[in-house]
């Protein structure tokens, strides 16, 4: 079809296949168009496909599961538009790959979405007293690169060490310009109170301290969130009970998403990912959790392969104050809602409208 | 010259080969019996209050991780380890076996003294009796002796003393609204005497911790107030919160070419 012929409108179920009308429904497993990545290869070039698909198959067979796994992922859909049949395929081939690469048995699950689940994070910003276990439980639990190298050592969870301004007496003839009294601004100019300018990189022999508040900051898992919307691969996508996740597997790792997220969310693998066998968590999630590979990006997903099994996040078990909260926000008992209800709440960067499922609040 | 010294550090290699493996015959000779690991104790939310020893529940699963860095704990194998029912609880219905705490009563360091040693109202050196009659403070040496923060209680800023939460004949025990004993593994009925707010919230989900399933309807392992707060310290000069600082774990990695961050302590703005 040239690009200047219209495509064709869709008169009957049959006819589907050829649609190139955009999908109704928001889930593109449900009315994607027929036409798959694989049929075009097919139909594209017939004797290069049939002796790559032979090289393929002989290598599937190989006992190198690492290598029948890679080449099999380059045969493999986006992860929304796989049929069940297909991510169990997935799945095997990647549990086998793991088992071997890091020798112990690894699973992967494939849970989708809950009914009735929305998941809703609270955190409860005066707790907190910046000990930074929250960060070190997820690098525990969520399989992430520790090298020593720069690049190698990847945190989902920031703690922001904000200081306490104050208004000072002594200050009441400085301004703003410097040195020339008080012309555009006055002493207001002093940070006071929270600002969003703070130390990432503090080390106090002691925690908290007294001339400091701390804001951990992860990702807020938006209900309109800019990172989906410009995803040129779209493997990024919100999942039916709340959380945004990565495909890695079509991760092109073009940084899109890390330049629109608001919240310094997004991690690259800029290096290959460094994973001691031991340290390794063998319980894993498809779209969480699992080893990733170099040149793509990651993010926290609320431990999909604990929170998809009513567990609670990791980062919420360790807190020593208490300070996390996680829970469904469509059940009125459930945690997140209670503090919604009852407590003062309130989004970081809500004037963006990213919506974000993450709620700050305090006693 | 170059040669010889070639040759000499060959024959120094050799002999190092040599006594490296003579040396691992004679340690396999007396076959040292496997020293048992030291177990490897790390803490939850209070260092020294509220400890967990760490052990595998299953191959190469443990029930805890440490952090190596602070000895606190970092990631839960097994939530509900070491746990047992939480019991009844005023306005908490929660079907049996849903609630679960780990009981403080074994981790209490003095525990098993207070109630027989000293304070068990029988023994000679109470004939005649030194229990306090009344609830005015009276300075006790011995006491403040074991436990210094005691000197100058400011929970409640000097207006209670220990036995408005320790029961007066039953030392290991806790004291109630009516004056009937409370146990060390159930604070929260004592300390709801006063911060009723915070026991709403705490029951409700809002204030405190829990581990496990995060279901409202989920088994859940709730920590008590004693977990994370200290009673006798609850205001320190050095902080302003209700906890005892902790060292904090180590700080994320630095840009590439970034030999320390003090860029950000340099405020954009000047001031």
């Amino acid at each position: 079809m040239t690009p200047n012929e219209t495509p064709p409108a869709c008169p009957a179920q049959e006819q589907q296949a050829e649609c190139l009308v955009p999908p109704a429904s928001a889930d593109p497993a449900a009315s994607a168009p027929k036409t798959t990545r694989r049929d075009f290869l097919k139909a594209g070039g017939t004797l290069s496909l049939s002796s790559l698909m032979g090289a393929g198959a002989l290598m599937a067979q190989s006992d190198d599961a690492h290598a029948a796994a890679e080449w099999a992922e380059h045969f493999q859909k986006n992860y929304r538009l796989m049929t069940d049949a297909e991510k169990a395929e997935a799945r095997v081939r990647l549990e086998r790959r793991y088992s071997q690469e890091y020798g112990k048995p690894v699973t992967v699950d494939t849970t989708g979405p809950q009914p009735g689940v929305l998941m809703g994070y609270a955190l409860n910003i005066r707790k907190c007293i910046g000990c930074r276990r929250c960060v070190h439980a997820c690098v525990e639990e969520n399989n992430q690169s520790r090298g020593k190298r720069p690049g190698e050592k990847i945190e989902w969870i920031q703690v922001l060490r904000m200081e306490r301004g104050k208004f000072e007496q002594g200050k009441m003839d400085h301004g703003y310009p410097e040195g020339l009294g008080i012309q555009v601004g006055g002493n207001a100019y002093t940070p006071a109170g929270q600002v969003l300018e703070g130390q990432y990189h503090y080390n106090p022999e002691k925690v908290p301290e007294q001339d400091a508040t701390y804001m951990p900051i992860a990702c807020m898992q938006c209900e309109k969130p800019p990172c989906v919307k410009v995803c040129p691969v779209r493997t990024t996508y919100r999942e039916a009970d709340g959380p945004v996740v990565i495909d890695y597997n079509w991760c092109i790792g073009c940084r899109m998403c890390m330049g629109a997220c608001p919240y310094w969310a997004r991690r690259i693998n800029l290096t290959n990912p460094v994973l001691p066998k031991e340290e390794m968590n063998p319980v894993t999630h498809y779209l969480g959790n699992r080893p990733r590979m170099r040149g793509v990006v990651e993010k926290c997903h609320w431990c999909l392969q604990r929170t998809r099994h009513d567990r609670y996040p990791a980062c919420v078990e360790v807190c020593p104050v208490g300070a996390r909260k996680f829970g469904n926000l469509l059940d009125p008992e459930s945690e997140v809602s209670k503090i919604l209800e009852r407590k003062n709440v309130f989004r970081l960067k809500a004037e963006l409208n990213t919506f974000p499922k993450f709620f700050y609040f305090y006693d | 010259m170059k040669k010889i010294a070639i040759y000499t550090v060959i024959l120094a290699l050799c002999g190092g080969t040599l006594y490296a493996v003579s040396a691992a015959d004679k340690a396999v000779e007396p076959a040292p019996a496997a020293a048992p690991k030291e177990p490897v104790v790390c803490f939850e939310s209070r260092k020294g209050a509220s400890d967990i020893n760490q052990q595998e529940i299953k191959p190469g699963l443990p029930n805890v991780k440490c952090s190596p860095t602070t000895g606190a704990a970092l990631w839960y194998g097994d939530p509900y380890h070491g746990t047992v029912p939480m019991g009844k609880m005023p306005q908490m219905d929660i079907p049996e076996g849903k609630a679960v705490v780990v009981p403080r009563s074994e981790k209490l360091a003095l525990m098993p003294m207070c109630g027989t040693a000293c304070h068990n109202g029988v023994g000679p050196q109470f004939n005649p009796p030194t229990l306090p009659k009344s609830r005015k403070p009276a300075p006790v040496p011995t006491m403040e002796a074991m436990v210094p923060d005691l000197k100058d209680l400011q929970h409640g800023r000097g207006r209670i003393w220990c036995m408005d939460c320790h029961h007066t004949t039953q030392r290991n025990k806790l004291v109630d609204h009516y004056g009937d004993p409370v146990s060390f593994d159930q604070p929260q009925l004592l300390c709801g005497k006063c911060h009723g707010d915070k026991l709403r919230d705490w029951r409700d989900g809002i204030h405190g911790k829990r581990i496990g399933e995060f279901t409202s309807t989920g088994k859940k392992r709730w920590f008590t107030c004693t977990e994370c707060h200290n009673p006798h310290n609850v205001q320190d000069g050095a902080r302003n919160r209700g906890f005892v600082q902790l060292q904090p774990e180590p700080s994320p990695q630095l840009p590439k070419g970034m030999k320390d961050a003090k860029h950000e302590l340099l405020h954009p703005i000047a001031h």
